[in-house]
């Protein structure tokens, strides 16, 4: 394709440059190695040790690449994130809808339900979990409110809340998780045992990326920085994690 | 030439040259599977391969590879890259990088389409992935559950992106009522894949969970269920049907109002009732893929009506296209040609479908080579024949230069001869009984001619393919120079210059009250 800059002088519209960013590629790759690559390794081949090395390569592209973009887009500014967020919602929705369609559909043509080897599952425990998500919602929107009032301090405050209200969401996400594996109830028992898990684990992997999400915001916050457009897409992304929550609970722990 | 420029690019055009690439890599690599399966199957019994699993892994390459990493990629990746933000008048697509990420996640794909060559247990389980063979195989079905899973993570990335893009970035009077067919076909594609691709990514995770971490989804001894597999996979591949279909009917509309110089035929109607009739229905028919499953009476009847009912949409869209060419003043230059071929195998297709969709006549239809054969004319011929009218079609636009017209004619005049040679053999062979999927048809001598038919057949659609992707290579390489709009179109990709530079128009582009993209015969 040399003819493109063998055309500029052509018609007359010099260029100075093409706009490049060296971060999407190294991100593409850095997965490339630290999903299929590192998974065929240690479940496909059994060699963990080619699994590690692969990982070891993958991880720290990807952490890099996603500092790179940050720094990057934080300094040049991408707008339109809110509408994109509410698309990106709607595909993760689906997600949800499909799990919850898979186990619906088991769950209504079985003989009997739960199957042999369902534990009990415990009754309070997410009620309160109910309760931190429900309130973490709340704290963010507070903190957007007080980011459009112009109190950047104020916004700091009550998003350190709300990440310190998620991550003892997943704390307790995974004290529930080590209780059932001790009583003999893992994702391989029987079909409830994968859908419990896998629904739980799809909505606590959620509740991380969420959680990353407030600490990339959290550095241009700090500095004064941060766009009300970033903010708005970040609470909005919380508050869909917030609301799957409820399903998940309704579904899998009380019917 | 700045490679780094090239690799690191984030801009539009150059990611979509990107996309194209890498989808005719892919196209090549499919073709040739194809043509290795047809080799084997020139002679009752073995003929090139003594391994059957072998064969299988063709089956899977040549399926995973068309659908996955050349048409889907091709037709949201290329297409929509490069004419979208030109056709809309912005600068670029509403997140450059976001792009750039979605193009090289594609590629990550490709690649680990291509590993499949070179693992000492390639995954042999069609595009399909069914379980409970994918679930029990020795091949590494990891593999198909992250190919799958990363394409279908870059075209959720994409999708957002060109919502974004055409909600937010349309020129200053271009309004919804002037958009391009194709934008409007591409909108469509890319809302069905955000709803759907996830499902299929839900899938096929399952079964990999299912055979490495000792889940339960498809085990019915443990309460599962494998019927569920092929709810949710269809629950996808169907849509995808759709999402291939209406960015190919798109460039197709583009091209035939180019060269027939005539306003596209009842525009609200297409747009409307094609597009948005297309869009609503398309996930309400998945269970035709299933009728011989054991699906409840129902659900069959019920989706049997919806899928006869979707061909209401679609016959408007084909009924716009021949309106559009009706009193038109048509010249036939190579990418018209292709679009009429498309309209041909479009029709045979379609037609060829109906009996499909009936519950009864489908219990003898059903895994035949009629079905292999009506699937290729409605989408893998008709869709591919597409993607080459649009390549040569933008073809002045995307490089500055012309392609060569006379190896042009001749290349669509082989693929098409070669295309009615091997699918309606095929699908003449099905209805007398032929199964699909059979490595060894020793059951069945009676049909060996008709494949040796089809195998010559393959030959000369391989040869016209080869042809036209040379005279690309050629053409951009050393091609007279085009001009800025050649074909004399009205739509606004054709305003800027060839090829457009980095932010495609010095100043940006505003409409004209009277102005739309087919307004034809008037200045």
């Amino acid at each position: 394709m040399a003819h493109e800059h063998a055309h500029d002088g052509h018609h007359g519209a010099a260029h100075a440059h093409w706009d490049t960013s060296v971060w999407p590629f190294v991100i593409s790759f850095g997965i490339l190695f630290m999903l299929p690559i590192a998974f065929s390794f240690h479940y496909a081949y059994n060699m963990p040790f080619a699994a590690i090395l692969s990982l070891g390569i993958g991880i720290p592209l990807i952490v890099a690449g996603v500092v790179g973009w940050v720094n990057e887009a934080h300094t040049q500014g991408e707008g339109l994130s809110y509408g994109a967020m509410g698309w990106f919602i709607l595909a993760e929705a689906m997600i949800f809808i499909s799990m919850f369609a898979g186990y619906w559909y088991m769950r209504l043509i079985a003989p009997t339900w739960p199957p042999a080897g369902t534990v009990e599952l415990p009754k309070v425990m997410p009620l309160v979990m109910t309760a931190i998500l429900v309130s973490s919602s709340f704290t963010i929107h507070y903190a957007e409110h007080l980011l459009h009032e112009g109190d950047k301090s104020g916004y700091v405050k009550w998003l350190l809340l709300t990440i310190v209200l998620g991550a003892c969401f997943l704390g307790m996400s995974a004290y529930e998780w080590s209780h059932l594996f001790h009583e003999g109830f893992t994702v391989k028992t029987n079909v409830f045992g994968t859908v419990f898990f896998s629904i739980t684990g799809l909505h606590g992997s959620h509740v991380i990326v969420g959680l990353c999400i407030f600490l990339a915001a959290l550095k241009p916050a700090l500095s004064g920085a941060l766009s009300m457009g970033f903010a708005r897409t970040a609470g909005l992304y919380w508050h869909f994690v917030d609301i799957i929550w409820f399903f998940v609970v309704s579904q899998v722990y009380y019917w | 030439m700045n490679w780094k420029e090239w690799i690191f690019t984030t801009d539009h055009k150059r990611v979509g040259v990107l996309y194209l690439i890498g989808s005719i890599a892919a196209f090549a690599v499919a073709g040739i599977m194809a043509l290795l399966m047809r080799a084997e199957l020139s002679t009752v019994g073995p003929t090139i391969t003594g391994n059957p699993t072998q064969y299988n892994v063709w089956l899977y390459a040549h399926g995973a590879v068309m659908i996955l990493g050349f048409q889907i990629p091709a037709l949201t990746g290329f297409f929509a890259n490069f004419c979208i933000p030109l056709m809309i008048g912005a600068k670029d697509v509403a997140f450059p990088r976001v792009n750039a990420l979605s193009v090289w996640l594609f590629y990550v794909g490709i690649i680990l389409a291509l590993l499949t060559f070179f693992l000492p247990d390639p995954p042999d389980v069609m595009w399909t992935g069914y379980p409970p063979y994918s679930t029990i195989t020795t091949g590494n079905t990891a593999m198909y559950t992250f190919t799958v899973l990363i394409l279908g993570f870059a075209s959720i990335i994409g999708g957002v992106n060109f919502l974004t893009t055409i909600a937010y970035m349309r020129a200053p009077g271009l309004t919804l009522g002037k958009l391009n067919i194709f934008v409007w076909c591409t909108l469509g594609a890319f809302v069905l894949q955000l709803i759907f691709v996830p499902v299929l990514g839900t899938a096929v995770t399952m079964i990999s969970l299912d055979k490495y971490l000792g889940t339960n989804f498809f085990d019915p001894t443990r309460g599962g269920d494998v019927l569920t597999y092929q709810n949710l996979f269809w629950f996808y591949s169907h849509p995808a049907v759709y999402v291939i279909f209406l960015p190919f009917i798109g460039v197709i509309y583009e091209i035939v109002s180019t060269f027939a110089k005539n306003r596209v035929f009842n525009y609200k109607m297409v747009v409307y009732g094609g597009i948005g009739g297309i869009v609503l229905l398309a996930g309400e028919v998945w269970v035709h893929h299933l009728y011989v499953t054991g699906m409840a009476d129902w659900l069959r009847i019920g989706q049997m009506v919806t899928t006869l009912m979707i061909s209401v949409p679609v016959g408007l869209m084909v009924i716009g296209l021949v309106g559009t060419l009706y009193k038109g003043s048509i010249t036939f230059e190579t990418p018209m040609l292709y679009a009429l071929g498309v309209l041909f195998l479009f029709l045979i297709g379609g037609l060829t479908g109906v009996p499909l969709a009936v519950t009864s006549l489908t219990l003898h239809l059903s895994d035949t080579y009629y079905v292999v054969g009506h699937f290729h004319y409605v989408m893998a011929v008709a869709g591919t024949f597409s993607i080459f009218a649009g390549v040569y079609y933008w073809f002045p636009k995307m490089t500055g230069r012309m392609y060569n017209e006379f190896w042009g004619k001749a290349g669509f005049w082989l693929t098409f001869i070669g295309t009615n040679i091997v699918f309606w053999t095929m699908m003449d062979i099905g209805v007398k009984g032929m199964p699909r999927r059979y490595y060894d048809y020793s059951h069945f001598p009676q049909f060996e001619g008709a494949h040796q038919l089809m195998t010559l057949g393959a030959v000369i659609l391989g040869v016209g393919f080869l042809i036209a992707v040379v005279n690309w290579i050629v053409g951009a390489a050393r091609g007279p120079v085009a001009g800025n709009n050649p074909w004399g179109s009205r739509s606004l990709e054709w305003t800027t210059v060839s090829p457009p530079p980095h932010g495609n128009w010095p100043s940006p582009p505003s409409v004209a009250e009277d102005w739309d993209p087919y307004c034809y015969g008037r200045k």
